[in-house]
């Protein structure tokens, strides 16, 4: 048994025997012809030009109708690049001066191309070589006649192992019984990453040796939801995965049932559940969830890998546009939590290297010494309140003192006047909350919850400041623990002081997603999760299995108890996802 | 010949999908039409070319039209940069 850790691009589990796809290598041996085969070569080049076209054609007409236009638009660009007049004359050049054969010519002329992608630096930039790869080999399949074919011919239910994967032929996989796949290659930003989390087929990507190691018949295991690739499984762990398969399968048809259904315990106890939304990963499946709102949208990203601050106008517009997709639910909006590993190349004032960056200058602190990014983005959010009914929520992320809450609490009154006296009016108060991930602010919420309308409390923060582990570090990462006793009593604290004054708390990071801590908790009396659009269903329909009252009883053992060995023993045998 | 400087202002920068409209707008003139970032200067009818200047949020690249319909074709891609390729933000 050989297990192989990669980027779960896919969610699922899949087994069965391996089929190797035959590589189309690029390579770099130059095979030469005679000059009266140069005419053959050029129309063997021009034939497959052609038909490759026509086949990008035909294969965008179906993408179109079937996962939209967005994903056409990549075939597009495909046939673009094969149509590119500095491809197309590299080639014509070499066969007609060099006597390159025309399989040589496409591969050197590609491996040239490709060189020039190299040299970018972004990483964005850099992957677009695999678009060029990816027609390119269409190409040289089609050069061949029909090596292509080989997915068509796969006639048993069989899981997919190959180098590299293209979006042309992953459109290609569902229809030809292939359950499942898994690449050398692949980044969380490749096409192919993309488009297999639309296809529903597990897949897993960026496993670096998985075509070397499995051979055509291998039995594997293609976990989705951790990113593994398990070739040869002993057993035991085949037994296991086929008891995940059943449960993620039953799950996935109670999840048809259940998107219309209130998010209520068996004995009615209503928790809010809202979804963390990424503007940039939206699909299909995200559009039809009905859910209480968004929970979180964070926008760091709009200040990164770019020379300049957004602008104002460029922030409103995309808060807009989010926020409209809430109709008349909240829509929290978190201001920009730069600092620590989210690092903006453009200039801010007071900003030095800092030797610990996830405790120096990062969330609150950096907009307080950045007046005018807190404006801008205030402004931004304030236009959008004037804008759509939504609730809108502005959550302040790494409060760790009241004074903040204060200074926030002052520009935000500030701007929002500005806007009042051009004549514009939020069409609903706008709700001003704190992100409860720094121990500090936790423990003395109530020096500063009287300033705040609700409250957010950031589990993957919080835990790593309680425990002082960062989760990045190997040496030290098993020890960052949701179970540690000081974790539930401080989540349990926050949450009873929330209550005193009447204030909404929401839990977001992993743990409100995490099947064995959803019922402690609901036991603590959380008011609502906010989760990823693709455990959305999953939370759900636990929640709905879990009865409060027992959850109540949990909640309030884990609170006696003195050891993480013990809390964890007691939540992992009421999971309800295990059970 | 007609020269101006333009500014990159959608948020993703110049990637396949702006990069394609640039080359199939080109495509349609006669001109040749050139653009060119930190000395790299790249035909603007080939969509790999616009794709490796990597031009990312906040640059500018300089636009170069020559030929009998320069005005044309200048106009036309201008506008494409203008409205930030068609892209929301």
């Amino acid at each position: 048994m050989l297990v192989l850790k990669g980027i779960p691009a896919s969610p699922g589990v899949a087994i069965g025997p391996a089929v190797l796809l035959p590589g189309e290598e690029v390579t770099v041996s130059k095979h030469y012809i005679l000059l009266e085969d140069v005419e053959g070569e050029l129309q063997k080049f021009y034939h497959a030009l052609q038909k490759t076209v026509e086949e990008l054609d035909q294969c965008s007409r179906k993408v179109n109708a079937t996962l939209g236009a967005e994903y056409a638009s990549l075939l597009d660009t495909h046939k673009l690049i094969l149509q590119d007049p500095a491809l197309k004359d590299a080639v014509l050049h070499k066969i007609q001066t060099e006597y390159i054969a025309a399989r040589s010519a496409i591969s050197l002329t590609l491996t040239e191309l490709a060189a020039n992608f190299d040299k970018i630096e972004d990483p964005f930039f850099k992957e677009r070589r695999n678009d060029l790869f990816d027609a390119g080999k269409r190409l040289l399949a089609n050069l061949e006649g029909n090596k292509r074919d080989f997915l068509a011919s796969i006639k048993k239910p069989s899981l997919l192992v190959a180098h590299d994967l293209f979006p042309s032929d992953t459109i290609n996989l569902q229809e030809n019984q292939v359950l499942g796949f898994c690449t050398d290659l692949g980044g969380k930003t490749s096409h192919t990453a993309l488009l297999a989390q639309s296809l529903n087929i597990p897949a897993v990507v960026g496993l670096s040796t998985a075509s070397k190691d499995v051979a055509n018949g291998d039995i594997i295991i293609i976990d989705g939801e951790n990113g593994l690739l398990v070739i040869n499984p002993d057993r035991y762990t085949l037994a296991n995965y086929r008891q995940i398969k059943r449960e993620i399968k039953k799950t996935e048809s109670l999840l048809k049932t259940i998107n219309h259904l209130p998010v209520v315990t068996k004995d009615g106890r209503r928790v809010h559940l809202y979804v963390n939304y990424d503007p940039r990963t939206d699909n299909k499946y995200n559009k039809t969830l009905i859910t209480d709102g968004l929970g979180l949208l964070r926008t760091e990203f709009l200040f990164m890998n770019t020379p300049h601050p957004p602008t104002e106008e460029d922030q409103y517009k995309m808060y807009l546009a989010v926020a409209k997709r809430f109709d008349m639910r909240p829509a929290t909006i978190r201001l920009a939590d730069l600092g620590a590993d989210k690092m903006p190349d453009f200039p801010l004032d007071e900003l030095d290297e800092d030797d610990n960056p996830f405790m120096g200058c990062r969330g609150v602190r950096l907009l307080l010494k950045n007046p005018e990014l807190l404006h801008t983005q205030l402004r931004a959010i304030i236009r959008t309140a004037c804008e759509v009914p939504a609730q809108i929520q502005l959550l302040i992320p790494m409060v760790s003192s009241v004074e903040e809450v204060r200074h926030v609490r002052a520009a935000f009154q500030q701007t929002l006047q500005e806007i009042e006296q051009s004549g514009k009016k939020p069409l609903n108060k706008i709700a001003l909350g704190a992100m409860i991930e720094v121990p500090s602010a936790a423990i003395a919420l109530d020096g500063m919850i009287n300033e705040l309308d609700f409250i957010s409390i950031g589990t993957n923060d919080l835990i790593q400041y309680l425990v002082a582990v960062d989760r990045v570090n190997p040496e030290v990462a098993h020890m960052y623990d949701p179970c540690h006793p000081a974790v539930g009593r401080t989540i349990h604290n926050i949450i009873q002081t929330a209550h005193k004054r009447g204030k909404h708390v929401s839990i977001c990071g992993e743990i409100a997603s995490d099947s064995k801590m959803l019922p402690l908790l609901l036991g603590w009396e959380v008011d609502g999760l906010s989760v990823t659009p693709r455990m959305y269903l999953r939370v759900k329909n636990n929640i709905r299995h879990l009865n409060f009252e027992h959850c109540s009883d949990l909640a309030q053992a884990v609170l006696l108890m003195g050891s993480s060995a013990e809390i964890r023993k007691l939540v992992e045998e009421n999971n309800y996802e295990d059970s | 010949m007609i020269e101006q400087n333009l500014q990159i202002s959608n948020r993703l920068g110049l990637h396949a999908r702006p990069a394609a409209l640039i080359a199939q707008t080109a495509a349609k003139f006669q001109s040749d039409i050139s653009l060119t970032k930190d000395q790299i200067t790249i035909n603007a009818k080939s969509i790999m070319g616009v794709m490796m200047l990597a031009a990312e949020f906040g640059s500018s690249v300089c636009l170069k039209v020559q030929g009998a319909d320069e005005q044309a074709a200048f106009e036309a891609l201008k506008k494409i940069f203008d409205d930030k390729f068609n892209e929301e933000f």
